[in-house]
């Protein structure tokens, strides 16, 4: 890797970032900025890209929506995705789709902290229940 | 004076003993390649002084820490961005349980507690009645995630792969008892997680 190769590198960063102002966004948005190729986008608007020129580890990456603006988590990634994202399977979804059946739900991010998380609950009735006294035999 | 006497020729005498059992003793090392570790003495003439004046007056080491600096930043990162990038897993990662389903949507669970028997923890209740079609299922499916120590004991114990522990890592919750999984949500994590709990399952088939 020569030094013009790493200055080209440089001109595809900024030109693939959207110019000086897009690669500032983003430099700020994710702390790191690359070039790569679009693998492709699921459903919630996440867009996945890949470039070998980086070591494994660093070869996949996800940008986040600009809709979820600086509340990106890691658990926005659906399964689907997940499974290459994080180096199980080297087909992308959109090469090797997955089995989908009519009952499967959809992704939902870690809820946690949130209005719509998870409260634990019985799922049985309970084994002993409080007496209640009769009132109408006074 | 005399012990003077004997002092002086001790020397001597044993420079000669040496001399004289030297090629006796074939075995014998003689170390002459030393390299000097401490800190070496401060040359005085005058150039080594200006040289030494100059690298304090134009903060030599400075500049040379600052161009370390530099290509440390010029240079790929030994790190992974973390919300972005993410680190290789296997298929047999063991993550956040989910309780699976039949093709046809029926759940595969049959209230067998192996798993409930197996868990070393103790961290899984199970309570079963008969459905109303007869079949055998649970009421209660509680896993204590906090007690649980993800050694899959129960994934491996389950005749129907119906509890499995899947490949999600990322549910840290803010409140303990968010930890405390009922049988819904075990389903439902199920449902979410089913494309690729199956694909996970399917590459390992030969090890299984």
């Amino acid at each position: 890797m020569s030094l013009f190769q790493k200055i080209g590198n440089i001109g595809k960063i900024f030109r693939q970032n959207g110019g000086l102002v897009g690669s500032y966004l983003k430099l700020f948005r994710t702390d790191d900025l690359k070039w790569g190729t679009l693998v492709g986008e699921d459903k919630y608007g996440n867009k996945y890209f890949q470039n070998d020129y980086y070591f494994m580890g660093r070869n996949r990456w996800v940008e986040y929506p600009l809709s979820v603006g600086h509340d990106y988590d890691a658990s926005q990634v659906p399964p689907e995705w997940h499974r290459w994202l994080q180096y199980i399977a080297d087909e992308p979804p959109s090469q090797l789709p997955l089995p989908k059946r009519k009952w499967m739900a959809d992704h939902t991010e870690n809820l946690s902290g949130t209005e719509r998380c998870y409260v634990p609950y019985s799922t049985t009735r309970p084994k002993v229940e409080a007496w209640v006294p009769p009132k109408n035999n006074l | 004076m005399a012990t003077l006497k004997v002092f002086s020729t001790r020397g001597k005498i044993h420079s000669l003993i040496r001399q004289g059992l030297q090629p006796l003793c074939a075995s014998q090392q003689i170390r002459t390649n030393y390299v000097h570790v401490g800190q070496k003495e401060e040359k005085l003439e005058w150039s080594p002084i200006m040289d030494r004046a100059a690298t304090s007056v134009f903060w030599n080491e400075l500049f040379k820490g600052l161009g370390i600096c530099f290509a440390m930043i010029l240079k790929e990162p030994a790190t992974i961005n973390y919300p972005f990038e993410k680190g290789p897993l296997s298929p047999r990662f063991r993550g956040e349980h989910a309780l699976r389903r039949y093709p046809s949507g029926e759940e595969r669970c049959i209230a067998c507690k192996l798993c409930e028997a197996i868990c070393p923890a103790q961290a899984i209740t199970i309570e079963a009645e008969p459905r109303s079609d007869g079949s055998r299922r649970t009421t209660r499916y509680d896993i204590d995630m906090t007690k649980c120590i993800y050694c899959g004991f129960c994934q491996e114990a389950c005749p129907v792969d119906a509890i499995v522990e899947g490949p999600n890592f990322e549910y840290s919750t803010e409140t303990r008892e968010e930890l405390l999984y009922n049988k819904e949500k075990l389903l439902s994590n199920g449902d979410k997680w089913e494309p690729e709990i199956a694909a996970n399952l399917q590459a390992d088939y030969l090890y299984r």
